[in-house]
């Protein structure tokens, strides 16, 4: 055995914040997410001697986590409050989305940014409301990606899918959680930039004209 | 440094990837060139970087609920 019982102790304790963290991400549900961490522990405990060392802990038991609630969600298929998490139907078009793109305004680069205000002004409540509405499909694959941190191999083994699904997938999902949360910036009084810029020549021909208009204005100013 | 280069609709479309730390290595060399010399991408990198780490914060510093730490806490003793 890799860690010894109160090692095991000390881990679970010290993580209980993050485990139901991301257990009541995953599951939407106070109770469900306090079920899930439960049987987490219990399964956790039971497999101890799967554990290599003590700094493997948080990865491994982060992984029984996703495993216990992937099962549950498979056994459970038929229950009405949950989506599939396979994601049959994919939209094609959903991976195009992007904040940045409605936002950007590069003849504005040097005076205003208002994509990354945007993001100084995003709230946990404003992330988590998004991330909660987004089906399970992409709301798993972004918690995976980016609360633990798990690699793409990590999440193909883990929901037992192609690594080029989860690329394609995550891509989507990021997409999708973008259009909730352009929701939200329009509810701060953030609008629509222009015509999205999505080549360089552009971005410089915009520059170069902001410029000159800029340069006419002092002129003007000047005179 | 390689001569070979990419264009905006490549950089944008590996741009989760890169984020992502999952591009292969020759990919991710030829993204950094393109980010070095491409202030909109570069911006748009950014963009996507912040959320990305904004979202991972989401559960730091998140203590366990009372019922959960008392449950987990008597589940612990019973092993």
């Amino acid at each position: 055995m890799a860690v010894s019982r109160k090692v095991f102790e000390d881990q679970v304790l010290g993580l209980l914040g993050c485990l139901q963290g991301v257990a009541r991400r995953l599951t939407r549900n106070d109770a469900d997410a306090e079920d899930l961490v439960a049987e987490t522990v219990a399964r956790a405990w039971r497999a101890l001697d799967s554990l290599k060392s003590e700094a493997a802990f948080r990865a491994w038991i982060f992984r029984i986590l996703n495993n216990t609630f992937i099962s549950d969600m498979r056994r459970a298929g038929a229950r009405p409050r949950l989506e599939s998490i396979e994601c049959e139907d994919e939209d094609a078009e959903a991976g195009d989305f992007s904040i940045f793109e409605q936002m950007h305004q590069p003849f504005l680069l040097w005076f205003s940014n208002p994509e990354q205000a945007f993001l100084d002004k995003l709230l946990r409540e404003d992330l988590d409301r998004a991330l909660a509405a987004l089906p399970d499909c992409y709301r798993v694959v972004v918690i995976l990606s980016d609360l633990e941190e798990f690699s793409y191999s990590e999440i193909a083994a883990t929901l037992q899918i192609p690594i080029g699904t989860v690329r394609s997938r995550l891509a989507r999902a990021r997409s999708a959680l973008q259009k909730v949360l352009w929701q939200q910036a329009q509810t701060y009084g953030f609008k629509r930039a222009g015509a999205p810029v999505r080549d360089c020549d552009a971005f410089e021909a915009n520059a170069r004209e902001a410029g000159k208009t800029a340069r006419a204005a002092e002129n003007e100013g000047g005179a | 440094m390689t001569k070979e280069q990419i264009a905006c609709e490549e950089a944008l479309r590996q741009i989760v990837e890169y984020v992502d730390h999952e591009l292969g290595a020759h990919e991710h060399l030829l993204m950094e060139q393109h980010l070095r010399t491409c202030k909109s991408c570069f911006s748009r990198m950014e963009f996507e970087r912040r959320l990305k780490e904004k979202t991972g914060t989401l559960c730091e510093d998140e203590v366990a609920s009372s019922p959960l730490s008392e449950r987990i806490k008597s589940l612990l003793k019973s092993f």
